[in-house]
This record gives structure tokens, C-alpha cells and sequence, in this order.
């Protein structure tokens, strides 16, 4: 427990009678970077903003390096960087204004403030744009100066409420190198997303639907939970295949991947064989067939969609 | 915290709020030019309030020798540019159609009257419409009047037969004396105190420059929390170990200081282009100082309490909209009614007229105005500490 950064115990938020996180309980060592999966409205948002103490907590409790996130959130406060969902910094100041007015609200001050200042704008590529007006650069760039901003008083830990969103490839390559680094220098990291590729780099994922919480493992074993392979097949047209298979008595749901149609069903070996003896659909082609290992999507519709036949229970 | 790193905390958001102000050119042009223009073209406007050259028509239909000596009489009164008409008879007459103002009508026989111990009364038609124009109006031709009955009161006298005065002895003394009295003009004879020569910029100037800053620092205020939280950077300066009190403190000063540069500016405006004096300047600075933070703090009270800055624009109105003619600024607070008096109180403007007026045309010191200065400085404390409690109402 000593080296938990984050711990939520029973952590709950409602809003009239909706209740949008619902008595979420764990914890995250120091140095993780930990990805908190779940769909739009899921509660990820609300979770972050109680644990950096924005949001008070309609029961349970946030710690946050030992402290209440809520009783002592102005003891919190310097020890974290938090970038939000939405671009917030200040359009009509420029680059290096919103920076070091960052600095100085963290307290960062002097000789320190220009040297984070100098690092930052170095290792987030923004020193040729450091007059530039905030508002006026472009999406990636943006989210670079959010989180600058976020890291220029060196904190520990960081918040970051899906940083990619609408951004290019390569500024999401470009932030994940960074946060690699950071993790790589100690930092733990909290990071949102929907991204499926997102979450396998993290070094642990949380599963989040409907403010509860579904699964916390890493990748890996998250992956290991689905039982054995998920049955490929190749049919054509395969619009129509997918219509059929999907009403077939035994199939949990289906999946267009590539072309192919993944299939997730705990008797996909019986339901092979019984094809090949006699394959029901006479206008469909049966072009071939394969097994797939399991990745993070199939973990993310299983789980969501509560596919418990092909999902083991606990952790094998 | 150590007072360094607290007085650096609320310098670092009071830098970041000058850069906005600077950065927005449009509206600092704004800010700069209106309120000079604003006090010139107010100032010219309630400098003279008294009419002069209402356009009055003036019929007479008694063609005497008196009727003529009241109208050289009402023709020195510069309050009216006649359109003088013999006529002979005098039918109503519709002012809007002839463009004036007021109708005066000589009634016939009227100079007979005034000799056969009859006298008949001047017709007077008036435009109603503004309300005080038409009292005015009406006072100027009764002074007229009253200067033209004094005339002939004085030639009557001058004129008197040696027999009145061979009766008049005859008289008890305690008799005559009442009647020599009687004939002598009665008058007042008045001393103004405050405002000597009644010049009315003297009064309105503290209404002028209270009005303007009002305004704009209520409207400067109103959006700056309001745009944060619009914006998203609300949330980014509350993770940030920066208090909410420094974030409100932050937010005053650089308006505080904007809008004492500007309130600077409308009075020297008003000094040097009016003439107006102002007294005991330690005890006027130290009410603007309570006055504009007064106000600002109230932008920020209805900036905190907004979720979007059209939301806050449209509180700032709606605050504004009754202090024009409530707070006593132009028109005299001892004029509204006694409920609406109490509820003028309310108002900052109103305890910064009120008490401006009292140093600067009364003389009076700061035991007078305490009442005032008290009010400014609790709506000062009141607002700035609302504005930050409200500040954390971002969600939930």
C-alpha cells in the first residue's frame, strides 16, 4: 500500500439520481501508466476530477500520496499535472506566457521557472512556435502546450484526460514517446481513453462501464481472461454473413475485423464442425476459416457487452 | 503560506489578466476613449439646464397700450423666442402644428381690466408632454407678468394725486403704514449655500463619472470568470495550488488599476473642460477606491455565479438598467418616492453620489460620509469573497 499513489476506496458520484461512478475501489503503484478504458459517459471524467479534488465525492474517498483528495486537495494540488479533456489555456496569451503563467501558479518561480521553461519548450518541440498566439496552433501543437503546461513544475504524477482525442497519428506517437519518458523517469501516469491501441501500451488498464468497474489487469492478462482463440471466418458477402451468424443459437456476437467476421461464441468448435459437416447458408460462400488470438477490443466488447461464457473469471 | 509567495501567486494571475486586457485591442480602444467622450458629451448635455429660446407663440387681441408694455416686457425674458400676432379674436391653436411650445393669448378688453378694477387672466396653452417643461414655462410668464405689474404698480404710485396724500393723513397712522407696506414690493432675499451659482454640472458631475465607471467596470468584471469557465481554463487554474481568494485578488487588481486611471481621466475631464472644483482629494480618492472595487467585486459576483459570458453579459444589464435612474446620479433621490429610496440604497452608485456630493459641494468631511464609506467597503468584501466562494461551482 505504501507505494500506491492512487487509491479509490467504494468512490462514488451522483448527480440527482444518476449515479455516474458507483463505488469504484483500487489502487495504482507509483510508476504505472495506467489506462482507464470505458465508453463516452462511462464516468472516467468524473472519477479524474474527484481524484485531482475538482469534484467532491457523494461517498467513498480518493487518496491521492496518502491524502484525501478532497479534505486535503489544496495539500494535493502541487504534487500532480492535470491536463483536461478540452484545449484549456489561454488563446490570446502566447506560448511562452501561458507557460510560465503555468510556472508561476505552480509556484515555480526564477531562475527555475526559465530553465523548465527552456527544457519544455526543447523536448516538446515548441520552441519554434514560442511567440505564437496558443489559439492560433494547430491541434497537436496544442495539446504538446497543454501538456507542458502540465509538466512544468515536475510533478509526480500526472492526470491526462484522453490527450489524443482528435489528434493525427503522429502527434499521438509523438505524446506517447513522452509519456513513455516520463514513466521512464518515475512518473506515474493516469491517463482516459478510448483507444484500443492506447490502452495496450499502458501497463495496466482499468475497464469502466457505467461508473463501475469492470476489470483492472494488464493488458496481457486482460487478454488471457477470454477463453482459448476466437473462431475467424471468411464469407461472402460478408455484410450478409454477419447478419446471419449473429442470429445463429450459441454465437455471443460478431465482429467485422479485416474483412473477416471474428466470432465470439464458448462452442465455436462445435458450431465449426457442424458446418463443415453441412454448411446451413446456401446464397452465403464459405471462403475460409481461422483462429485469432484475442486483443484488446475483443476484451473491451466482451467485457461490455457481458459476454461471461468465454471470459474467465478471475485472472488464470 | 509566507506573504512572498502569496502576493507572488496573485501576481502571477493579476499579470495574466493585464495581458488579456491588452491583448483585446478593440475593447481597451473602447475603454480608453469612452469614458473622456462619454463625460464631454453628458457634461454638455446637463450643463444648462434651464430653457432658453423655447419657440412661444403670443396672440393679443386687445391691442392697448398695456397689453403692448407686457409684451415689450415678455420679449426681454429670454426664456422664450416670440412669435408675436395682432389678432382679433383668439381661437384654440394647435401647438404641435405651429412648433411651439407654449401659447400665450392677450385676452381682449384685458388692458380695460387692469384700469376698471377688473383684471382678466392671460390664456395660457402649454405642451405638456416632458413635464417640466411646462411649469417652467409657465413660471417665466408669470415672472414676466410679475415684473410688468411691479411697473405699473410703480407709475400708479408715481402718478398719485396730491389729494390720496391729503386723505392718506387723514388716516390712523398704524393704518397707513400697513398700506404703505402693502404697496411695496415684498421679496426674498436668499443665500445658496453648497452650490452658490446653482451651476447644475456641479451636481451632476459626481453622476456623470459614477455612472461611467460603473459601467465599465461591471462589464469588464462580468465576463472574466464567466470566459474561464466557458473555456475550460477555470478547472486548470482550481487544480492549480493557486487559492480561490488569490484568483479573485489576482482578477481585481489589474481592473482596479485600469479603472482608476480611468476615473482619474473623467474628472480631470470634468475640472479642466467644466470647471468643476473638487475638495479634500484624500477623501474623494479614498471613495473612488471603495467605489470601484465595489464594482468590480459585483462583476465578478455575477461573472462567478454565470456559467457562460452571454449569461453574465445579460446579469450585467439587468444590474445596470435600474441604477441609471435609481441612484440618484442625475435626477435628485429626494424626488422618487420613499419606498424606491430605500431600495436606491442598495445601489454603490448611490452612496458614491451621495457622498461625493457632500465633500465636494458641501464641504463636509469624513464623519459626514462615514455611512457611505462603511456600505462601499462592506459591498466591496461582501462581493470579492462571494465571487470567490462561488468560484468552485463548476460542475456540481
Amino acid at each position: 500500500m505504501a507505494d500506491d499513489v492512487i487509491v479509490l476506496d467504494r468512490l462514488t458520484k451522483s448527480f440527482g439520481a444518476t449515479v455516474a461512478v458507483d463505488g469504484l475501489s483500487m489502487a495504482i503503484p507509483a510508476g504505472e501508466i495506467f489506462g482507464f478504458l470505458g465508453a463516452n459517459g462511462a464516468g472516467k471524467t468524473t472519477t479524474m476530477r474527484m481524484l485531482c479534488g475538482l469534484t467532491r465525492p457523494t461517498s467513498g474517498h480518493g487518496f491521492v500520496t496518502g491524502h484525501d483528495t478532497w479534505k486535503a486537495r489544496y495539500t494535493i494540488r502541487p504534487r500532480f499535472g492535470y491536463v483536461a479533456q478540452r484545449f484549456s489555456l489561454y488563446p490570446d496569451l502566447t506560448v511562452l506566457e501561458n507557460l510560465r503563467f503555468f510556472g508561476a501558479a505552480y509556484q515555480v518561480s526564477g531562475k527555475r521557472l526559465g530553465e523548465r521553461v527552456e527544457a519544455l519548450l526543447d523536448q516538446l518541440d515548441l520552441r519554434p512556435k514560442k511567440k505564437a498566439l496558443a489559439g492560433s496552433l494547430s491541434g497537436g501543437m496544442r495539446q504538446m502546450l497543454a501538456l507542458s503546461c502540465a509538466l512544468v513544475h515536475e510533478p509526480r504524477l500526472l492526470f491526462l484526460d484522453e490527450p489524443t482525442s482528435g489528434l493525427d497519428p503522429v502527434h499521438r506517437q509523438q505524446i506517447w514517446d513522452l509519456l513513455y519518458e516520463l514513466s521512464s523517469s518515475g512518473t506515474t501516469i493516469f491517463v482516459t481513453t478510448h483507444y484500443m491501441d492506447e490502452a495496450e501500451r499502458c501497463t495496466e488498464v482499468g475497464l469502466l462501464q457505467q461508473g463501475r468497474l469492470l476489470a483492472k489487469e494488464t493488458p496481457l492478462r486482460l487478454k488471457q481472461r477470454i477463453k482459448g482463440r476466437l473462431l475467424e471466418m471468411q464469407i461472402d458477402p460478408a455484410m450478409e454473413g454477419l447478419a446471419r451468424l449473429r442470429a445463429v443459437p450459441g454465437i455471443l456476437g460478431v465482429a467485422l475485423r479485416s474483412g473477416r467476421i471474428r466470432v465470439y461464441s464458448a462452442v465455436a468448435e462445435r458450431l465449426l464442425a457442424e458446418w463443415q459437416r453441412q454448411w446451413p447458408f446456401p446464397e452465403l460462400s464459405w471462403l475460409g476459416h481461422g483462429w485469432a488470438a484475442p486483443d484488446m477490443e475483443d476484451v473491451f466488447k466482451s467485457f461490455s457487452q457481458g459476454y461471461v461464457e468465454i471470459l474467465e473469471a478471475t485472472t488464470p | 503560506m509566507n506573504p512572498g509567495a502569496n502576493f507572488r501567486s496573485v501576481a502571477s494571475v493579476a499579470k495574466k489578466e493585464f495581458l488579456h486586457v491588452l491583448r483585446d485591442w478593440r475593447v481597451l480602444i473602447l475603454i480608453l476613449t469612452l469614458p473622456p467622450a462619454f463625460t464631454l458629451l453628458f457634461g454638455h448635455a446637463f450643463e444648462a439646464i434651464a430653457i432658453t429660446e423655447a419657440p412661444a407663440l403670443l396672440r393679443d387681441a386687445d391691442h392697448s397700450a398695456e397689453s403692448r408694455k407686457l409684451i415689450d416686457r415678455l420679449r426681454e425674458n429670454k426664456t422664450f423666442a416670440w412669435e408675436v400676432r395682432e389678432v382679433d379674436a383668439a381661437p384654440p391653436v394647435d401647438l404641435l402644428r405651429r412648433g411651439v411650445l407654449i401659447d400665450v393669448v392677450i385676452p381682449p378688453k384685458w388692458g380695460h381690466g387692469l384700469n376698471d378694477g377688473d383684471p382678466l387672466p392671460l390664456h395660457l396653452t402649454l405642451d405638456g408632454t416632458d413635464t417640466d417643461t411646462a411649469p417652467q414655462l409657465r413660471g417665466a410668464v408669470q415672472e414676466s407678468l410679475g415684473d410688468f405689474q411691479l411697473d405699473s404698480r410703480q407709475e400708479m404710485i408715481d402718478n398719485l394725486p396730491d389729494e390720496v396724500f391729503e386723505l392718506g393723513k387723514k388716516i390712523p397712522e398704524p393704518v397707513r403704514k400697513q398700506f404703505t407696506s402693502a404697496m411695496s414690493p415684498w421679496t426674498v432675499e436668499s443665500t445658496v449655500l453648497y452650490n452658490p451659482h446653482l451651476k447644475f454640472i456641479d451636481f451632476v458631475m459626481p453622476g456623470i463619472v459614477g455612472l461611467i465607471l460603473q459601467l465599465l467596470t461591471v462589464t469588464l468584471t462580468a465576463c472574466t470568470i464567466a470566459r474561464e469557465r466557458e473555456s475550460g481554463t477555470l478547472a486548470q487554474l482550481l487544480v492549480s495550488p493557486l487559492s480561490r481568494n488569490q484568483i479573485v485578488a489576482g482578477k481585481v487588481f489589474p481592473h482596479l488599476v485600469i479603472s482608476m486611471l480611468l476615473i482619474t481621466v473623467t474628472l480631470a475631464t470634468g475640472h479642466f473642460h467644466f470647471h468643476v472644483e473638487y475638495r479634500s482629494p484624500a477623501l474623494i480618492s479614498l471613495l473612488c477606491l471603495l467605489f470601484l472595487v465595489c464594482s468590480l467585486g459585483t462583476g465578478l459576483l455575477i461573472s462567478a455565479f454565470c456559467q457562460t459570458q452571454s449569461q453574465a453579459i445579460q446579469f450585467a444589464v439587468f444590474y445596470l438598467l435600474p441604477v441609471f435612474p435609481l441612484s440618484g446620479a442625475f435626477a435628485p433621490l429626494a424626488q422618487l418616492p420613499h419606498g424606491i429610496q430605500l431600495l436606491a440604497q442598495v445601489f454603490p452608485l448611490t452612496h458614491f453620489c451621495h457622498a461625493f456630493r457632500l465633500v465636494s459641494l458641501c464641504q463636509a468631511g469624513a464623519s459626514a460620509i462615514v455611512g457611505d464609506l462603511v456600505f462601499l467597503f462592506v459591498g466591496a468584501v461582501v462581493t470579492c469573497l462571494g465571487a470567490a466562494f462561488l468560484l468552485q461551482r463548476i460542475q456540481d
